[in-house]
């Protein structure tokens, strides 16, 4: 990148500070969600779903849903967390924190998109690393959900500049990142970078966010970072993308990003990535439900 | 997990929780998988089970459980799973059956063979519809390459062999009538443009349809005919090789990989895998469509 984006993108990035702050629990959920299942803390996490009192209402609402067909709708915290999960009221609350820290109104892209797209790479990240020993589901769930944080930045910092390149990417059918660089002469992973910096996340995450459309550039977390590359790649092309036809054709065997994670996982010859893209069909349609859900409320809140 | 297989058990089918589904069935459909390569969607199960009860009903079997065991016995086996397999795939051809797959073809695939082939000087492009059936997937063809005759395609010869196995069905395509149900996801546009109507219920597809189309008798086990269909662009086989066994359906491949130009496509039913059989393809995903490619002389992939 030229020195002066790089300047440009910090001053930038610096000022979002101006528009409304994190909610206060959305970096200790950051904390909470980077442990392996197992060892998360339900107690923990009813009390942050009880610290704010809209992402509680959203957790019921989501929770009494017919999605989950229960007879009787929960009427506590707790009972929600147990009918969603623990996972499910995770990623509500991030999804909540996200869209309570970044104004509806000032989005670029449609929220909604932006979510099915993030919600869809995280879940395929985890499926995936299932594949692949060694390599956290949690962590792999983390890096789906927040690798296109940069354009969440560009719709904050950099409205003029994105509008154009988001046009350009529908018009063109092109990849968005590819339109970034064509209009704007940077692209997200820059300004999700600088954005992640700032918040300091974890180094794995940066390098995720950096470097997710080309991990061989990552200098740590090369397999985390391919993963997430992968990932993002199947979701763009099984209606999980950012919104508009893209004219592309991907082979994900004889891409880059697979050679990596060949080299340390054999057990990836054997996915038969024909299921498992149909299992990731399966899932569209709970995804899209989650998100409407989610964002129906969020929407009301700014 | 924000969607998993497991939990779909007692999804709700617009808000109303349905029944949860006997697991046997879901043993069928990883059976029906294995064998055949048609994988049912989570959300199309209830197809399965339908098809499923059908064929207890007409063999007296009570329980999902003794059907397993026919399923699975070796006297019965064979014949059992064809039965299920006509059940399955009953009904499901009609006119424009995919339009992720004519995306992929017009918006991706043909500008790139185009381009590809653009320095020779007969421009001729070959399809081949193998297993034909009524000829639905041929006309398809037919019209959306004569969309492209004022652009992409000026100037281009385009011919499309259409091949069944049986003989009924072969002289149903060349009639080239259809009612609603084959037309269901025929717009007004294409019916306008290219079909005349017959009676009040048919349309019938107009001559310079029918003049790309090369309807014939052949069957794809027939080694010394397959021989002969060389020098193929793309190649549809759409819900036939899933009735073939294992070293057949592996015959019958490396025929469409060998009879395909270089750089050119093979693409199967929508929700059918090709299982591993042929490791020369590469698999590629476009949006919404999964296809096999055979690598181009200069991709130096081969």
């Amino acid at each position: 990148m030229i020195a002066s984006n790089e300047a440009k993108i910090r001053e930038r990035v610096q000022q979002i500070e101006t528009t409304p702050s994190i909610p206060g629990v959305f970096l200790p959920l950051l904390e909470l969600l980077s442990v392996p299942a197992e060892d998360a803390r339900v107690d923990e996490v009813v009390r942050l779903v009880s610290y704010d009192n809209t992402i509680a209402a959203q957790c019921l609402r989501v929770a009494s849903s017919p999605l989950f067909g229960l007879a009787q709708a929960p009427k506590s915290i707790a009972g929600a967390v147990i009918t969603l999960g623990l996972r499910r009221v995770e990623t509500i609350l991030l999804t909540c924190c996200m869209g309570q820290a970044f104004p509806a109104k000032k989005w670029v892209l449609d929220t909604g998109i932006f979510w099915r797209h993030s919600l869809g790479c995280a879940m395929v990240c985890r499926k995936f690393s299932e594949k692949l020993p060694s390599i956290d589901g949690e962590q792999a769930y983390m890096a789906g959900l927040l690798h296109d944080l940069g354009f969440v930045v560009n719709c904050m910092a950099f409205p003029k500049e994105f509008a154009p390149a988001l046009e350009l990417a529908c018009r063109e059918q092109i990849p968005l990142d590819q339109a970034e660089q064509a209009s704007m002469g940077f692209t997200h992973c820059e300004t999700g970078r600088a954005l992640a910096e700032k918040w300091h996340l974890a180094k794995d995450m940066i390098e995720v966010i950096a470097h997710h459309h080309a991990p061989e550039e990552s200098s740590a977390a090369q397999p985390l970072v391919a993963l997430v590359h992968l990932s993002d790649l199947l979701c763009r092309v099984r209606s999980l993308g950012y919104g508009y036809y893209e004219r592309q054709r991907v082979d994900l065997v004889h891409d880059p990003a697979w050679g990596i994670l060949l080299k340390q996982y054999r057990e990836l010859e054997g996915v038969d990535l024909v299921r498992f893209t149909f299992e990731l069909d399966e899932a569209v349609g709970e995804i899209c439900e989650m998100v409407s859900m989610v964002f129906g409320a969020a929407a009301v809140r700014t | 997990m924000i969607a998993s297989t497991q939990i779909a058990s007692a999804k709700p089918v617009h808000g109303k929780v349905s029944e949860p589904v006997d697991p046997v069935f879901r043993q069928v459909r990883d059976l029906v998988y294995k064998v055949s390569g048609i994988f049912q969607l989570e959300e199309k199960l209830y197809l399965l089970v339908d098809g499923c009860e059908r064929r207890m009903k007409q063999l007296a079997v009570r329980s999902p459980r003794e059907y397993w065991d026919l399923l699975t016995a070796h006297s019965s086996r064979d014949a059992e799973l064809r039965q299920l397999l006509n059940e399955l795939t009953i009904g499901e051809t009609c006119l424009f059956r995919s339009q992720p797959q004519i995306d992929a073809l017009r918006k991706v695939i043909l500008p790139e063979i185009v381009a590809e082939k653009s320095k020779q000087i007969i421009k001729r492009l070959r399809i081949w519809s193998a297993g034909c059936s009524t000829g639905e997937e041929s006309y398809t063809l037919a019209m959306n390459m004569l969309e492209e005759s004022n652009g992409l395609l000026k100037g281009w010869t385009v011919e499309i062999l259409a091949t069944d196995l049986n003989d009924r069905s072969v002289e149903t395509a060349k009639a080239g009538i259809y009612g609603d149900y084959a037309l269901r996801s025929t717009t007004d546009y294409f019916k306008r443009k290219y079909f005349s109507p017959l009676d009040e219920k048919k349309l019938q597809v107009r001559p310079e349809v029918k003049k790309l189309v090369t309807f014939s008798r052949l069957n794809l086990q027939d080694d010394s005919k397959m021989l002969f269909m060389k020098g193929m662009d793309l190649v549809f086989c759409c819900n036939v090789l899933i009735y073939f066994d294992g070293p057949s359906k592996s015959k019958v491949i490396d025929h469409f990989f060998n009879n395909l130009n270089f750089g050119g496509y093979f693409f199967l039913g929508t929700s059918e895998s090709l299982m591993k059989l042929n490791d020369k393809f590469h698999l590629v995903h476009f949006p919404g469509a999964i296809g096999y490619w055979k690598p181009s002389l200069k991709s130096g992939k081969l």
